[in-house]
């Protein structure tokens, strides 16, 4: 899409671009790459120390491979399994219930003026900038008293809060792109409420939603303390199940988890996206026959 | 429909009076010295008074202090760096921007065991630097996790922000219009008189209100301070929790008041934050 944007005055920006860019290219070019291996680097050391068995102070190399830590992952008795696939479904519902009372709120925000707007959007603001850790002790003892904590519904909520600042700021950007004019005009047509909703509002709305979903079911994966205490030990989530073994410097095992952790991301959100992407095209061919 | 705006918005505002807002509330009277569970019923400033005399709560501040200002501002210095560098080549943007989504998918924790076995003594760097003769023994390794320099913690945080200051930062420039630049250029402006006199003033507000997010964040973490700090100072969260989770529940209140001083901080930082959006918002 941006790329596009450059294209547009096309012959002037080439003829300016060379001139600058050849001198300094090389230098522009180290920065970058060095840091993208900053960024990978790490992730092989995760995969190695995952496949090994031995690897003493000084070697530069594992004395003795094996599958240790990945066999006590897929041990039944470590539970890992189970606690990855509970850890998935709370993120997905945390995620989907953060969007699904989002969307309301951002379409306020974005076409009503209304006394107030600016409060609810500090309100909203909140949770981005206030330490979880210390609102979550707060929070703790409230859900003791109301009887709550301790149950993934609590644990759910807390998770919500975190989420809703990134899913409203997201749907509201996308709300204030595409604006009210193609509803109105669908309207104006004879579209009734859930026709504009499926043929205008969704599809336009779905970059936005398939983007805040992968926000916000990252947000709630990553969660450590605020399940951890909300949770009461008793919501066991993956981050959870891992975090002692960091603790601890276990490097096998840590690095097991944390690799199962990026891949099952990785591939949950991808999945996702193209399910999503593909409703989204069929979507377009159907309305704009573009 | 006057009253259409409010019902649409009321769902998500539940639920931050419920949880966020009732939280606040019993951590600021229980800091208050309210707390009838542990037999204290009476409103008093003494919790806050001692908290802000002890000598654990003000370096275990300066200590949260000293991670988040250092690893933000490194992080937006290298982010404004390297957006620059997506802006100049079409080629470095397809392979990079894939590249900057990784930390994105990495959770804190995932980033610390990382972190750790590379930079522990016993880790990857020191290994290297052993066979290249550098180090003798993993001892003369310079510890940079648990210790007071905190730069494990830093590096933990930079490595995780650089890409999310990149990408906002990267969505301004992205947008600014070229031919600013080429009329300066025109006018004989020279590479660092356009950085400093067209990019910088436009990228400011984004680099800014990204500054405040991520100290925000790395101001108020548990986790990775809790994982890779030293046993003193302990990071500010970390010391609430353990004053938190105290046998006594008598200790409870020092606990809220670490917590609604953290939270109080964070509220002026939203108000600069908002303030600096009205600012940008008036000037364009």
């Amino acid at each position: 899409m941006r790329d596009d944007d450059f294209k547009k005055p096309a012959s002037k920006e080439k003829t300016i671009k060379n001139d600058s860019g050849k001198k300094s290219g090389r230098v522009h070019l180290t920065l970058p790459f060095l840091y993208a291996l900053i960024i990978i680097l790490p992730l092989f050391s995760l995969i190695i120390w995952s496949f090994t068995q031995s690897w003493p102070w000084p070697f530069a190399f594992p004395q003795s491979i094996g599958l240790r830590g990945w066999k006590y992952f897929f041990d039944v008795t470590s539970k890992s399994l189970s606690i990855l696939s509970l850890s998935l479904c709370l993120a997905c519902c945390a995620a989907f219930l953060s969007i699904l009372i989002s969307i309301p709120a951002a379409r306020a925000l974005a076409f009503y003026r209304f006394k107030g707007r600016k409060y609810i959007e500090l309100m909203i603001f909140i949770p981005v900038i206030v330490s979880p850790a210390a609102v979550a002790m707060g929070v703790h003892m409230q859900f003791i008293k109301w009887g709550i904590a301790n149950t993934f519904f609590a644990v759910m909520l807390i998770h919500m809060v975190f989420c809703i600042p990134y899913s409203v700021r997201l749907l509201k950007n996308a709300f204030e792109i595409t604006g009210e004019d193609m509803e109105i005009q669908a309207r104006v047509l004879g579209a009734n409420t859930r026709q504009v909703f499926s043929h205008i509002t969704f599809p336009s709305l779905l970059p936005a939603l398939i983007s805040s979903f992968g926000l916000t079911f990252i947000i709630s994966m990553s969660q450590y303390f605020i399940t951890y205490l909300i949770g009461g030990g008793r919501i066991v989530t993956f981050a959870m199940l891992m975090f002692p073994y960091i603790q601890n410097a276990d490097r096998i095992t840590g690095s097991v988890y944390s690799l199962v952790f990026i891949m099952v991301t990785l591939i949950f959100l991808s999945i996702a996206e193209k399910m999503m992407n593909r409703m989204y095209k069929d979507k377009i061919k159907e309305n704009f026959y573009v | 429909m006057k009253l259409r705006p409010y019902i649409m918005i009321a769902p998500v505002v539940l639920l931050l009076t419920a949880t966020l807002g009732a939280g606040m509330i019993s951590a600021g009277m229980q800091s208050l010295g309210y707390f009838p569970a542990a037999g204290l019923d009476y409103i008093t400033f003494k919790y806050y008074k001692e908290v802000l005399q002890s000598p654990e709560f003000f370096s275990s501040m300066g200590f949260s202090l000293y991670i988040s200002l250092v690893s933000s501002i490194i992080a937006v210095i290298a982010a404004i760096i390297l957006s620059f560098s997506l802006i100049e080549s079409k080629k470095l943007r397809r392979f990079f921007l894939p590249v900057l989504r990784i930390p994105v998918i990495v959770p804190h924790i995932a980033a610390t065991m990382m972190m750790i076995s590379i930079l522990s003594q016993t880790g990857m760097i020191s290994r290297l630097l052993y066979h290249s003769g550098i180090i003798g023994s993993y001892e003369s390794f310079p510890s940079f996790l648990y210790t007071r320099n905190a730069i494990g913690i830093i590096l933990v945080y930079i490595w995780k922000e650089i890409p999310f200051v990149t990408l906002a930062v990267y969505a301004i420039l992205s947008r600014i219009n070229l031919s600013f630049r080429d009329a300066a250029a025109n006018l004989g402006a020279n590479r660092r008189q356009i950085f400093f006199h067209i990019y910088l003033p436009l990228i400011m507000p984004s680099a800014i209100s990204s500054f405040i997010l991520i100290f925000a964040f790395s101001f108020g973490a548990y986790e990775v301070p809790f994982l890779l700090g030293p046993s003193y100072p302990r990071a500010a969260a970390v010391e609430a929790f353990v004053r938190y989770t105290d046998p006594s529940l008598a200790n409870r209140p020092y606990a809220m008041a670490i917590n609604m001083i953290m939270i109080t901080a964070a509220f002026i930082m939203t108000w600069i934050y908002m303030k600096l959006f009205e600012k940008t918002h008036n000037r364009y």
